[in-house]
C-alpha cells in the first residue's frame, strides 16, 4: 500500500479474480429475482455479505439493510485492492477509485438540497474514496449547499464546482453541480496522461484503454438520451472530455438525427461489441434495453482486456466494474421487489454479463 | 652434455606448459558449467517470483488453491534441473 516502488500486478490479479469468480452468477440472480426483500437480506447473510447484514441488522431493516449493506461491502472491497496494490498499480486504482468522492459529494450535495439529516447523508455514503471520514462527516452537517461547496475547496472538484455554483445560484437546479463533480472525475482520471501518446502495451496504456472506453460509453449514452428526447438542452454541458469516439462538435451535430447517431456508433471501433445492443435499439425502440447492452458490453469489454492482459491494472478495473455492477443489481431487485414490480420487469434491469 | 640437459628441460617445459593449459581449459569448462546453473537458477527464481506472487495472493482469498498454487510455483524449478544436467554432459 504504497505510490513508491515497484507494482505487483501478480498478486492483485490473484486475489482479485478469485473474488470476481465469487460474484453472484446467473442463477444468484435468478433465485433473487423471486424474493421478497427479506428473503434477499436472509441470502445475501449466506453469502460474502454476511458480515456487513449482521453488523447493520440491528439499526435498518428491509431495503435498507440492504443497500447499506451493499454500500459497506462495496467499499471494504475496494479499500482491500488498494492495501494490495503498490507502485504505480495503487495510483492508477487510487485515481479512479475518486468515482466515490464524486458519488460521496453529490449524495452531500443531494442530501443537503433536499433537507435530508446528516445522519441520513452519513448513512448513503459510500466510503471508498480518497476523502476520510472527518470531510465526509463535516460535509454531511453542512447546512447550505453553499457552505459545502466551500467545504470542498483544495479538493480536486474545487474549480469546476466554484463556477458551477454561481450557474446554480441563478437557476437552482442541482444539474450543474452534478454535471461538474463528474465531469471533474473523468477528466481528472485521463488528465495526468498523454492519450496520444501513450503504448498501449503498457500499464499506463491499457488504463487509458478502459477508461476511454467507459468515457466513450458515458457520451453515447448521453447522446442518446438527449436525442431521444429531443430537448434543446446544450450537448456540450453534458460532454466529458477524453474519449476517442465523438469530439463535442460532431456530437452536437448528431445529436439532431437519431439514425446517424446510431449509424455512427455502429461503424466505430466498438460497433462489433454493441451489435446486439444497437439491434436491439432498432427493434424495441427502448432505450432502458440499450443501456443495460452498453453497461455489459463494457464489462465485457474491460474482462476481455484483463484476460489479454492479465499482467496489468485491467484485472483490476474489470473487478471494480463488475463489483459496481453486481451492487446496483442487487439493490435494483430489492427495490424492484419492494414496490411489487414484476419478476420479468425487474429481469430487464438485471445486467448480467 | 650441457646442450643434452638443455632439451630435457626444453621438452619438460613443453609437457609442463600442455598440462597447465589442459589443467586450465578444464577449470574455465567447469567455470562456464557453474555460470549456467548460475543463470539457470536465476531466471527460475525470476519466474517463481511472479508465479508465487500470484499464488499466495489466490491462496489468500481460497486455501484450497495451496497444492495448485505450490505446483505452478516449482514449475519453473525444472530450469534448474536441466541446468544441473549440463554438469554431468560436460
Amino acid at each position: 500500500m504504497s505510490t513508491s516502488g515497484s507494482s505487483n500486478p501478480e498478486y492483485v490479479n490473484g486475489r482479485v479474480r478469485a473474488r470476481r469468480a465469487a460474484l453472484f452468477d446467473e442463477a444468484d440472480y435468478r433465485k433473487l429475482v423471486r424474493m421478497g426483500t427479506g428473503e434477499i437480506a436472509r441470502y445475501m447473510e449466506e453469502t460474502e455479505y454476511g458480515t456487513e447484514i449482521n453488523a447493520l441488522g440491528a439499526r435498518h431493516s428491509g431495503v435498507d439493510l440492504i443497500e447499506y449493506a451493499l454500500n459497506e461491502n462495496l467499499a471494504k472491497h475496494f479499500y482491500d485492492i488498494l492495501d494490495w496494490a503498490d507502485g504505480q498499480l495503487y495510483t492508477l486504482i487510487a485515481n479512479y477509485l475518486r468515482k466515490f468522492d464524486a458519488w460521496n459529494v453529490k449524495t452531500a450535495i443531494r442530501g443537503i438540497y433536499s433537507g435530508a439529516s446528516a445522519e441520513e447523508i452519513a448513512d448513503d455514503y459510500i466510503r471508498a474514496g480518497e476523502f476520510d471520514d472527518e470531510l465526509l462527516e463535516t460535509l454531511a452537517a453542512a447546512t447550505s449547499v453553499q457552505e459545502a461547496v466551500e467545504l470542498l475547496d483544495g479538493t480536486i472538484f474545487e474549480t469546476q464546482l466554484a463556477t458551477a455554483y454561481e450557474e446554480y445560484e441563478e437557476t437552482d437546479l442541482l444539474v450543474p453541480l452534478e454535471n461538474a463533480v463528474d465531469k471533474t472525475f473523468y477528466e481528472r482520471l485521463l488528465g495526468e496522461v498523454d492519450t496520444q501518446f501513450v503504448d498501449r502495451q503498457t500499464p499506463k496504456g491499457l488504463y487509458v484503454e478502459v477508461l476511454q472506453a467507459e468515457i466513450d460509453f458515458r457520451n453515447t449514452r448521453n447522446a442518446l438520451r438527449l436525442s431521444r428526447t429531443d430537448t434543446d438542452l446544450d450537448p456540450a454541458e453534458y460532454y466529458i472530455e477524453g474519449g476517442k469516439l465523438f469530439d463535442p462538435a460532431e456530437l452536437g451535430r448528431l445529436i439532431g438525427n437519431f439514425d446517424d447517431l446510431v449509424e455512427r456508433i455502429r461503424d466505430s471501433e466498438y460497433g462489433e461489441e454493441l451489435e446486439d445492443a444497437l439491434s436491439e435499439l432498432a427493434d424495441a425502440d427502448s432505450l432502458i434495453a440499450f443501456e443495460q447492452a452498453l453497461d455489459a458490453a463494457l464489462l465485457e469489454y474491460s474482462d476481455q482486456l484483463s484476460y489479454t492482459y492479465p499482467l496489468s491494472i485491467c484485472s483490476a478495473l474489470s473487478y471494480i466494474l463488475a463489483k459496481e455492477r453486481e451492487v446496483e443489481n442487487v439493490r435494483a431487485i430489492a427495490r424492484g421487489r419492494e414496490v411489487g414490480l414484476p419478476v420479468e420487469e425487474i429481469e430487464q434491469e438485471v445486467v448480467v454479463q | 652434455m650441457i646442450e643434452l640437459i638443455d632439451i630435457a628441460m626444453q621438452s619438460s617445459d613443453v609437457v609442463l606448459q600442455e598440462a597447465r593449459d589442459a589443467a586450465y581449459a578444464e577449470e574455465l569448462k567447469m567455470g562456464m558449467v557453474a555460470l549456467a546453473v548460475g543463470l539457470a537458477a536465476f531466471g527460475a527464481g525470476y519466474a517463481e517470483r511472479g508465479i508465487g506472487a500470484a499464488a499466495v495472493g489466490a491462496m489468500a482469498e481460497d486455501e484450497e488453491m495451496f497444492g495448485r498454487g505450490l505446483i505452478m510455483t516449482v514449475l519453473p524449478e525444472t530450469l534448474v534441473i536441466f541446468a544441473i544436467v549440463v554438469i554431468f554432459l560436460v
